[in-house]
């Protein structure tokens, strides 16, 4: 339990094996600033500042069960003390006494690198791939690789290099580092709430990170104005954009309790705090449809620390998850000083980046039913670049047939509208209609009804029209399994 | 002990993998040193009426604010027109022009100081479009021309004829480090500069200019980039203006970092292009007329525009002979950032609206795009004049299209797409092959020059210093292995130096695909040089009157790491003691190279003349699939096939190609700039801007050289690589268009480049609209 007598105002983390207590305004920079301006690791490159490029790429090391475990993240866009009480990695820490890893040799003899600014972000990746499997395929560093940005080499010779490595000679970061001394001083030391407040007046800024639930909503119930920091990828992206640090933060990320998730028989329990990765990972088996498009949320750096959270309320019409929540009917646990509402997602917004969080309150817990057998479940992501692009469109079309005739049919456009957009009309339509292109071709046009979509960077209204227009023939289309080549 | 022809390692591979490389951010501050920022126009167009800079002083820790009044020298700049203000002064050009340049402490302080600064001004309606500017007729500089025969009667008089409008859009370097420089104050009123820049002779040239200083009071250095492709050919100039005049007049180290944001909306990029075609053909597709008036966008100063625009012109032919052709070429005026070079510098735009009237043809013809292209294909000893009448010989185009067409399966695959087309409701399959003829060298004559200095030490070590900047294209490993064979020593006993005018004086920049042939023969006379004093001191130190062996400089020979007599070649004398005994003996162990190369020469009077001292030549195979639905692109295989010559380095050599065809890839397919009615460029960071990411590659991807020895003007037979490779890609959007010509019946599919999944829908939508679109066109 949090008191006021173990209140820190520093965080502690190791950094490459190294010890580091960091207070102040240090505590309240970017990763990537701590080690490049303050401990002069200049291997770690800026490039974008917003999470999409990856030449920031480090290791974070989380202690999990007795051990670090490590995944890749962007550094521009975590923030010290969202760190504290775990072990960095840059790319300066991945070698034994400056000898060359098998990796990075690989990378030289493969000509990996031309200009060499994204080297250092992919050489890290895939040393964190390593993390967990003893070599690595085309088609894992293809998947692994694309918070990784080349602008040189066509990314060929760097899959070549990671294909081609001497395994045998690799170590894990945990032979590199042995792990129990660093791991009892964080258990021992980076506990309790951690209060820092810097400068004064119009240039104050306060951080909370609290280590459990109570403490978090008691806090907000006090500064219902703090901004709330989970994984810090959109909040992070911002600060960077604006330079401007919120005058008031509440850090989620000791809340472990908020990190569950779990797969029950007919539906998913997830703490709002779960990463975009952890579930990813539970729902490989269960949702297929809901993990193919988690594949491409997003990078994995991404996806390592972004939370279900913080996509659902950061309250983007473009977010990849929501069509998939709002048709399955998803429910959201809101907690806070005064007890805990539920409320289903589809009814949580009521406009553009307005939803239903009282002040005082947090998002801690998202219940998925999942679908069921006899339905059919098509997700839709269409965006610019297949990976690591936010999305120009985004669609779920949820039917159960009574043999050929659709008996329930559940609806959600994303990025036509302030909002998701659950086409009722068109879910009404379907109903009892055979399911045949002439009532698909008809659904598409309801549905132009019942958007409203903009122009904007990722593509023109006329597009998302149609876009809206033909989604409901690809998934008749796609649902006709004689039409299928191969 | 060879090391031409050995895929060696980029020259600073090591620092790349772990990080140790130094950029100029990385470079550690020095104690006094500013960090400098600007302030940027608030409007695309407008006059400016005052620049209040004294609350930025009220900010703490900002030190210093300069305007146009600031700038001691000339405040306007240009390599071709000087027409590029430095600072505005009085109009405002485009949206994020530099306006007032800020110094401060730290970080925090530039930003609160850059946000203080008041622009008074009076906003003018923009010109962004095109269309809008050849409407007015507001043109930069003069039209340029290239045209043989008679072009409006083979026009009339062909069977067959065609025209249309193909636009190619513009496209963003994306480097991924930003432009930089940080300017050193020195003693007297000298300064250096290092920066991030393709050019280091320009930037000191500039720099003198702003400072008002002689240019013999600049250096500027450029240890490596991290990327350029030719975005940092000019624009690397502004901001070393900047770190240049705040460490002038503070006297205080200076630092400029662009973030990426203000640098994509700031800094030129490729031209979009809209040209306006004819042609005429016979029955079998061959072109007997050609007319193409192609409209760059310039942006708001000349820059680099006619000279790319000029290699437009000559590339509007690419791999095809065409008997009668007229092509002119205008620059327009917008209110954005002066277009600049980037990789290809016009060809690409030229090559592309060439290729589409070919695919065009077959559409018409209802004829298979590859035999239309083997109609027109350059021929060997026939049809071999280009139309600005350098003849095209050692023409490998006939072999590399036949090779590449077999080696890809192209008939069988075109057999199976269009089977799969007739067939799948979801997908449409597309093949095309696409070729290349590059001309290398500066069209401008003078350019194609270089020098190089070499110092060898007396452990036979050597530094090279040339005029070659280090972008990651490899120059420098090329360079190493060039004199290290020289010598026939180990590369790891030659160290390219950074690039410092210092060294190397009144050099041409890095661009053109050319450095290798113009440094590495600089470097490579420079060698010799030293070579043919240091066979006049060993021929003494080897010879044995004694035994008969007259000293003779002609049979000294360098070989493994030694010097010998080849009439005695079992005495050995190691390199390094050959160099220590020459010193002693007062030889003179540098030597300076020069290159310049014969033969070129173009008359932009007359539209005639051998620009290019060679061609590199190459073709594609790409084939797609689009969804039906949503218009997404996915490249399941790529075949290339190109003619490098002999290369100097493999490894490098095939980085070039693979990198400079996936960039290719991104400004057909996915890379869009996109502008608000204000002139503001929407997509300026890559959460909205889209280079190809690793899963963009296509799924099989095969790569390989075309061997040839006949490149023998070139130093070691090679060819320049760096450009070329990057127009492959056009043969992916040519893929589109094909995989649209089986989705209905309209003839003439209008479209546009990039082919993104909202304009390839686009095209989808229009097709299924067609009045006669119950019938779908399977034809082929």
């Amino acid at each position: 339990m949090a008191s006021y007598f173990f209140m820190r105002d520093s965080i502690l983390l190791y950094v490459n094996g190294h010890r580091h207590l960091v207070g102040g305004q240090s505590a309240l920079r970017s990763l990537s600033d701590f080690l490049r301006r303050d401990l002069g690791l200049i291997g770690t490159k800026i490039v974008c500042s917003e999470g999409d490029c990856g030449a920031c790429t480090v290791l974070i090391g989380r202690p999990r069960d007795g051990r670090f475990v490590y995944q890749s993240v962007d550094s521009c866009i975590q923030f010290m003390f969202q760190l504290d009480g775990m072990h960095i990695v840059s790319v300066e820490g991945l070698s034994r006494n400056d000898q060359m890893t098998p990796m990075q040799q690989s990378m030289i003899d493969c000509h990996g690198s031309q200009c060499g600014f994204c080297t250092p972000g992919f050489v890290v990746a895939m040393t964190g791939m390593l993390e967990d499997c003893q070599q690595l395929s085309t088609a894992d560093l293809r998947h692994g690789l694309t918070g990784n940005l080349c602008r040189c080499t066509g990314y060929t010779p760097i899959l070549d290099a990671g294909t081609q490595f001497d395994a045998s000679a690799h170590h894990r970061l945990k032979e590199i580092y042995p792990e129990a001394a660093m791991l009892e001083d964080l258990a021992e030391n980076a506990a309790g709430d951690i209060e820092i407040i810097t400068g004064s007046g119009s240039q104050k800024h306060s951080l909370f990170s609290p280590d459990d639930l109570n403490s978090a909503t008691k806090f907000l119930d006090a500064h219902p104005e703090a901004t709330i920091i989970a994984g810090g990828t959109d909040v992070g992206v911002r600060i960077n954009k604006t330079l401007e640090l919120p005058t008031s933060i509440l850090d989620l990320n000791r809340l472990t309790e908020m990190e569950s998730v779990s797969v029950e028989s007919d539906r998913l329990v997830l703490g709002a705090r779960a990463s975009w990765a952890a579930v990813e990972e539970a729902c490989a088996g269960v949702a297929p449809e809901f993990h193919r498009i988690l594949t491409v949320f997003g990078s994995p750096q991404i996806r390592n620390v972004g939370t279900i959270g913080g996509n659902i309320v950061n309250a983007s019409p473009i977010a990849d998850s929501l069509p998939f929540l709002y048709v399955m009917e998803s429910m959201l646990t809101l907690s806070s000083q005064s007890g805990t509402r539920r409320v289903n997602i589809n009814d949580f917004y009521s406009g553009y980046k307005k939803f239903d969080l009282r002040p005082g309150e947090l998002l801690t817990k998202i219940d998925v039913p999942l679908p069921r057998d006899d339905e059919t479940l098509k997700l839709y992501k269409v965006s610019r670049r297949r990976d690591l692009d936010i999305a120009s469109f985004t669609a779920a079309i949820r039917l159960r047939f009574d043999g050929n005739t659709i008996a329930e049919a559940s609806i959600a456009l994303g990025a036509v509208g302030p909002t998701i957009v659950r086409p009722r009309k068109v879910e009404q339509f379907l109903l009892g209609k055979p399911f045949s292109e002439a009532t698909m071709r008809q659904a598409g046009e309801l549905a132009t009804e019942e958007i409203s979509p903009i122009s904007d960077v990722r593509g023109s209204a006329e597009y998302r029209t149609q876009l809206t227009r033909n989604v409901f023939l690809k998934f008749f289309y796609e649902n006709q399994p004689e039409l299928l080549i191969a | 002990m060879k090391s031409v022809g050995k895929p060696l390692p980029h020259d600073s591979a090591e620092g790349h993998v772990t990080g140790q490389a130094l950029y100029l951010d990385d470079v550690r501050t020095f104690d006094g040193e500013l960090h400098v920022g600007f302030v940027g126009s608030p409007v695309a167009c407008g006059e400016l009426f005052a620049v209040d800079t004294q609350p930025a002083f009220a900010v703490p820790g900002v030190v210093a604010c300069f305007t146009a009044h600031d700038v001691p020298g000339h405040n306007i700049f240009g390599l071709i027109t000087a027409d590029e203000p430095f600072l505005a002064d009085e109009q405002l050009l485009y949206l994020g022009q530099p306006v007032a340049v800020v110094a401060a402490e730290s970080r925090e302080a530039l930003e609160l100081g850059r946000q203080a600064v008041r622009i008074e001004c009076r906003a003018a309606k923009p010109i962004l479009e095109l269309e809008e500017a050849i409407s007015k007729e507001r043109f930069l500089g003069a039209r340029l021309r290239i045209a043989r025969g008679d072009v409006d009667k083979k026009l009339a008089s062909a069977e067959h004829q065609l025209s249309g409008t193909f636009s190619s859009g513009g496209q963003e370097q994306f480097y991924l480090e930003s432009q930089a420089s940080i300017a050193y104050p020195g003693e007297q009123g000298q300064i250096v500069v290092h920066s991030s820049t393709q050019n280091p002779t320009e930037i000191q040239a500039v720099v003198a200019e702003v400072l008002g200083v002689g240019q013999h009071e600049v250096v500027c250095i450029c240890k490596r980039m991290g990327g350029a492709f030719g975005g940092k050919e000019t624009q690397a100039a502004i901001p070393a203006m900047m770190a240049a005049l705040v460490a002038q007049k503070t006297g205080r180290p200076a630092r400029v970092i662009y973030n990426k944001d203000d640098d994509m909306r700031v800094t030129g990029k490729r031209h979009e292009y809209l040209t306006r075609w004819e042609v005429g053909f016979d029955a079998s597709g061959r072109i007997e007329a050609l007319r193409c008036n192609y409209f760059s966008n310039g942006g708001a100063a000349t820059d680099l525009s006619p000279a790319v625009l000029e290699r437009t012109l000559l590339h509007s032919d690419n791999a095809y002979y065409v008997p009668h052709v007229e092509l002119n070429g205008r620059i327009c005026f917008t209110n954005l950032p002066p277009n600049t070079a980037f990789r290809g510098f016009g060809g690409p735009q030229a090559m592309a609206v060439t290729e589409n009237v070919l695919e065009s043809i077959a559409q018409h013809l209802q004829r298979d795009a590859y035999d239309i292209r083997l109609a027109n294909l350059y021929g060997i000893g026939e049809r071999n004049v280009t139309p600005y009448g350098q003849v095209f010989d050692k023409n490998h185009l006939p072999e590399i299209y036949a090779s590449l067409a077999a080696q890809s399966q192209y008939q069988q695959r075109r057999q199976e797409i269009a089977q799969f087309n007739a067939n799948s409701k979801l997908q449409l399959r597309g093949l095309a092959l696409t070729g290349i003829k590059f001309g290398i060298s500066f069209t401008t004559k003078f350019l194609n020059q270089g020098n190089a200095l070499v110092n060898v030490y007396t452990d036979g070590t050597i530094q090279v210093s040339t005029g070659a900047t280090e972008m990651g294209q490899g120059v420098n490993i090329k360079i190493r292995q060039l004199v290290a064979d020289e010598f026939a020593i180990n590369t790891s006993r030659v160290v390219l130096m950074p690039t410092s005018t210092e060294k190397n004086n009144n050099t041409s920049p890095t661009a053109a695909s050319a450095s290798t042939d113009l440094n590495g023969a600089a470097a490579v006379e420079a060698c010799q040089k030293i070579k043919a004093r240091l066979q006049q001191f060993a021929a003494e130190r080897l010879a044995d009157p004694d035994a008969g062996l007259q000293a003779s400089p002609r049979h000294i020979e360098f070989v493994d790491g030694f010097v010998i007599d080849s009439r005695r070649p079992q005495v050995r004398v190691e390199f390094q003691q050959i160099c220590d005994e020459a010193r002693r003996e007062r030889v003179d162990l540098g030597a300076r190279g020069f290159f310049a190369t014969p033969g070129v020469d173009f008359n932009r009077e007359t539209g005639r003349g051998t620009p290019f001292f060679y061609f590199t030549q190459g073709a594609a195979v790409a084939e797609v699939v689009i969804d039906r639905f949503t218009g997404e692109l996915r490249v399941p295989r790529v075949d290339l096939l190109v003619d490098i010559g002999q290369s100097i380095n493999p490894g490098v050599d095939r980085g070039q190609i693979i990198g400079g065809f996936i960039q290719g890839l991104g400004w057909v397919t996915s890379e869009a700039l996109v502008y608000d009615d204000q002139g503001e460029l929407l997509s300026h960071s890559p959460t909205t801007y889209k280079i190809p990411a690793v899963t963009d590659l296509p799924e099989e991807f095969n790569v390989t050289t075309f061997d040839n020895q006949d490149n023998v003007q070139n130093i070691r037979r090679s060819k320049a690589v760096g450009e070329p490779p990057l127009m492959l890609g056009i043969s992916v959007w040519a893929a589109v268009k094909n995989a649209l010509s089986y989705g209905g019946p309209a003839e003439q599919i209008d479209l546009r480049l990039p082919a993104t999944g909202e304009e390839v829908l686009r095209c989808l939508t229009q097709l299924a609209a067609a009045p006669d679109a119950s019938k779908t066109t399977l034809a082929k």
